[in-house]
């Protein structure tokens, strides 16, 4: 079969056994007594599954675990311990794993195990597309949020603020966590997000086009700006340019109304802005 | 720091006073101003006086909006009062050369009369300033909003210490119905009879809000106040939480004004440190914590109970009353409300009494108001007048008049919810009751001036358009009622409107207004029902003629040239982009209509009104003619 099993136990005998047991049936077997050799072999190589003990001097099998299903999480994960109490097993099945094997194991058991295991279906692409979008940003910063309000009543709002300045927007993904954390239902942050029109799901540009449409500027001929740098960019309101660089957002009153009309670059406003020629405000960005 | 008692007050204030008569050069740091360059004009201004050694003659200050935004970046030469406009970072040198070192005046930069073009040096000279009562912006353009002493040294936190240490609440509150306070947001509710409900209301636990979402379109009064003087705002609240008893607050504001955000947070720090906020302040034995909310951008926010609902963190939806806030509030306990600019109008109503107050404005209609003038008048900004005075002097007087070469069509207050007025009706005052009458309301004070470029059916279905989305949708009346009003309207402007509209239209708003949950809805309406009002005949133009006289909506408008009127300049073959407008030098010119979008670019650089709108079909109307 030539699958890749990785395994992870601070006790040398585990591993040749390990060894000897799935070799007999055809897996390659690679042993480590570290997690932190575990990571950086899994950083370089894919597995098809990794077995690992869950009591282990300095990383345990926990931290390996939630650093797998983290950052790899293609990988399939089986775990192993001797102890096996009530409360260590309901630790490691809130992990996210595969299966879960009692030391000592018959050799038959292990076979067993490790088999069914390979044979689980990987996770489904959508976990794909939230591991991409949620690896652009910084998830410390993104965790402190999250505990700093964990207790506050009423903290929702200013929790998918302080996320959206974090990553730029709030993907279904950050929202199921928020959702989890403040343990209020995934629904009620999306009628919030969607409530407000601060809050987008969709990703911006790297400058955000901000077009007001507050009635000074209205009067003052808005409308036909925001039909110009639709016109200049390609997209319609709400959309981003294809290189990343812009997206178009219209805007109900920025309170600078001395201004009329004002498009808003990023931070930076511009007053009294010429329907005709509202194209070059962009020329200093590209 | 230590803690600030009351003669650390008066220490500071008579310390800091002086300072207020120095050398100082008061640059506009507004977001007006700042986005014409008005950092850039400091850091000039500041290297410029280095380098010619005299940094210690003058200060460079950046203060909060001035308020004549049209004109910035602004600059003003403290003591004298010598204002400057239009300021460019290059002119800055120019400026220390001409003024600080030789003496003169630079001229180029000087107000200029609308009317004479004659130079005007001293701000109190320009019609703008001198024709405006200041009460909650009398601190804007001269003290650094970024300093609690300057604010001190203007008797600024002495009325909240004399709430604190010499008044019950009972006191506060019957000074405060005494001045006929009416709350600056909007609906006008009578501020002190709000206090009194909420004081008497039972509850260990009291809340004290500040709405600082102005979400109407065309308005910037709390925006101006928040960055030119965030302490008055924080020395209203304190007054206000001790008149109720209340020991924790929050100001809510618009995460699009993130300078206000910014100034505020700060002061709140800087009263924190002072002991002018937190526990036992001025040693009066009164504890007050305020918090900052940045609001997520909703209009119906506004509303005060929508407005309760998103600090609880959730959608802002309102919720029927009663129970009021004042009895059944934030997290349901008893809270008062109160308008960015109704606490600015506290602490002078404290400090100088009732009696002081009342004696501007007009019996019903107390003290002065704070109006955000935009669109086509010359004199664009911020102004703040004694109620009373006539509509048509806040236009021709403190306005300076329409643009040039433009007539006035309407005067709309009140954004949204408020509605056009006409111009026989400008010499009404400006009174919460006069303005009633005429279908508009006093709002939070947004007047924009409409000139014979705008069409009004079009700018009632901008205004719908906003309300229909902007609708929280917890209500049908509103959630559908403004969506059905706005789907004719926006066939009226596509020239598919029948017969029988403009009652429909009248129909549908009494429903709404009558059935709707809040404010929102209630006043919904109001910009279509004044447009049909008033202006009756453009709808009807609109819907029979199918002819937008403004040439606005573009399938209701045929660009012609009038051939008596046209010299041949060729300014508009020059502002057509496709080609449309053709003509020789000093000859007629003509409009190929096929060609032409309908842009207006021919009927905007037209300065002796040869290009003219005409209904959509005159053409072919002609045509018929001609083929009998």
């Amino acid at each position: 079969m030539g699958k890749n099993v990785l395994v992870v136990d601070d006790d040398e005998i585990v591993i040749r056994s390990c060894e000897a047991v799935l070799g007999g049936e055809g897996f390659t077997v690679t042993g480590v007594t570290s997690s932190k050799e575990a990571m950086s072999l899994i950083n370089d190589h894919a597995y098809d599954l990794v077995i690992t003990d869950l009591i282990m001097p300095t990383i345990d099998g926990f931290e390996l675990i939630k650093w797998i299903n983290e950052n790899h999480q293609q990988t399939r994960v089986m775990a192993m311990t001797g102890y096996s109490s009530k409360a260590v097993l309901r630790d490691a099945i809130a992990l996210d794993i595969i299966d879960f094997l009692p030391k000592p194991f018959f050799p038959h058991t292990l076979t067993a195990a490790v088999n069914k295991a390979i044979s689980t279906p990987l996770k489904a692409p959508a976990a794909v597309s939230d591991k991409e979008e949620a690896e652009t940003y910084d998830k410390a910063k993104f965790q402190a949020i999250l505990k700093r309000y964990r207790k506050v009543p009423g903290a929702l709002i200013v929790v998918l603020q302080e996320t959206q300045e974090l990553i730029g927007y709030l993907p279904a993904s950050v929202q199921k966590v928020i959702a989890k954390s403040l343990k209020i239902p995934v629904s009620e942050v999306h009628a919030v997000v969607s409530f407000y029109s601060y809050f987008t799901m969709k990703p911006m540009g790297k400058y955000n086009v901000r077009v007001c449409l507050g009635t000074a500027c209205y009067v003052k001929r808005a409308d036909e700006i925001l039909e110009k740098l639709q016109e200049t960019m390609g997209v319609n309101e709400g959309e981003i340019t294809q290189d990343g660089m812009f997206s178009l957002e219209t805007v109900r009153c920025i309170g600078a109304c001395g201004l009329a009309p004002v498009v808003l670059v990023g931070q930076d406003t511009f007053g009294s802005v010429n329907p005709a020629t509202a194209n070059e405000i962009l020329k200093e960005y590209q | 720091m230590e803690k600030l008692t009351i003669d650390g007050l008066h220490t500071i204030k008579e310390n800091y006073r002086s300072r207020l008569t120095e050398g100082r050069l008061m640059v506009c740091g507004g977001t007006g101003c700042i986005a014409g360059g008005s950092l850039k004009i400091k850091d000039s201004l500041e290297a410029t006086l280095k380098e010619k050694n005299i940094s210690d003659k003058y200060k460079v200050i950046l203060t909060g909006c001035n308020g004549f935004c049209a004109h910035g970046p602004l600059l003003l030469v403290q003591p004298e009062g010598i204002f400057y406009e239009r300021m460019k970072p290059v002119d800055a040198p120019e400026f220390i050369e001409e003024h600080i070192v030789a003496g003169r005046r630079l001229d180029r930069l000087l107000y200029k009369d609308t009317k004479t073009r004659a130079s005007v040096e001293n701000i109190h000279d320009i019609p703008f300033f001198n024709l405006q009562a200041l009460g909650a912006l009398k601190n804007r353009g001269i003290i650094d909003p970024e300093n609690i002493e300057e604010y001190i040294a203007v008797d600024g936190y002495f009325g909240a210490a004399k709430a604190l240490r010499e008044m019950t609440p009972e006191e506060i509150v019957k000074e405060v119905r005494g001045s006929v306070l009416r709350g600056r947001g909007g609906a006008g509710f009578v501020t002190g009879l709000k206090w009194e409900l909420c004081a008497q209301a039972q509850g260990q636990h009291k809340y004290i809000l500040c709405n600082g979402d102005e979400g109407d379109p065309g308005a910037f009064m709390d925006r101006s106040i928040m960055e030119a003087d965030p302490h008055v705002v924080l020395e209203g609240m304190i007054i206000a939480a001790k008149a109720i008893g209340a020991h924790h607050g929050y100001i809510y504001v618009r995460a699009e004004y993130p300078l206000a955000v910014r100034r505020l947070r700060k002061a709140i720090n800087q009263a924190l440190e002072y002991g002018l906020l937190g526990k036992d302040i001025l040693g009066s034995g009164f504890d007050l914590e305020l918090d900052i909310y940045p609001g997520a951008g909703a209009f119906v926010c506004g509303e005060e109970t929508a407005l309760m609902r998103s600090i609880e963190g959730k959608r802002g939806c309102p919720i029927p009353r009663p129970p009021f806030p004042a009895q059944k509030g934030l997290w349901e306990r008893p809270t008062v409300l109160n308008n960015v600019e109704t606490f600015a109008n506290i602490p002078s109503i404290i400090r100088n009494g009732a009696d002081w107050f009342k004696s501007r404005g007009t019996e019903k209609s107390t003290g002065t108001k704070v109006f955000a003038l935009t669109g086509a008048a010359m004199n664009t900004g911020l102004i703040e007048i004694p109620f009373g005075i006539s509509l048509r002097t806040i236009l021709e007087d403190i306005g300076g008049g329409m643009n040039r070469g433009r007539t006035f069509k309407a005067l709309q207050l009140g954004g949204p919810s408020g509605g056009c007025i006409p111009a026989e009706l400008l010499d009404i005052p400006v009174t919460y009751e006069d303005i009633v009458k005429t279908g508009a309301i006093v709002g939070s004070g947004g007047m924009v001036i409409m000139d014979n470029n705008n069409c009004m059916v079009n700018l009632a279905r901008f205004f719908l358009d906003f309300s229909a989305h902007e609708s929280c949708g917890k209500c049908t009346p509103c959630r559908v009622g403004t969506k059905v009003m706005l789907n004719r309207l926006i066939d009226i402007c596509d020239g598919k409107g029948q017969e029988g509209d403009i009652e429909l239209l009248e129909d549908l708003a009494d429903d709404i207004k009558t059935a709707s949950l809040c404010g929102l809805g209630q006043t919904a309406p109001n910009p279509v029902l004044t447009t049909i009002k008033y202006f009756r005949n453009e709808y009807e133009a609109h819907i029979k003629d199918k002819w937008c006289f403004a040439g606005v909506c573009k399938n209701l408008s045929t660009f012609y040239v009038d051939e008596s009127k046209c010299t041949g300049c060729t300014a508009c073959a020059r502002a057509c982009q496709v080609g449309a407008v053709v003509g020789e030098k000093k000859k007629s010119h003509s409009i190929t209509q096929e060609k032409c979008v309908r842009c207006r670019s021919c009927y905007n650089a037209c300065k002796f009104g040869a290009v003219k709108v005409g209904p959509a079909d005159m053409f072919s109307q002609k045509e018929k003619e001609y083929a009998r």
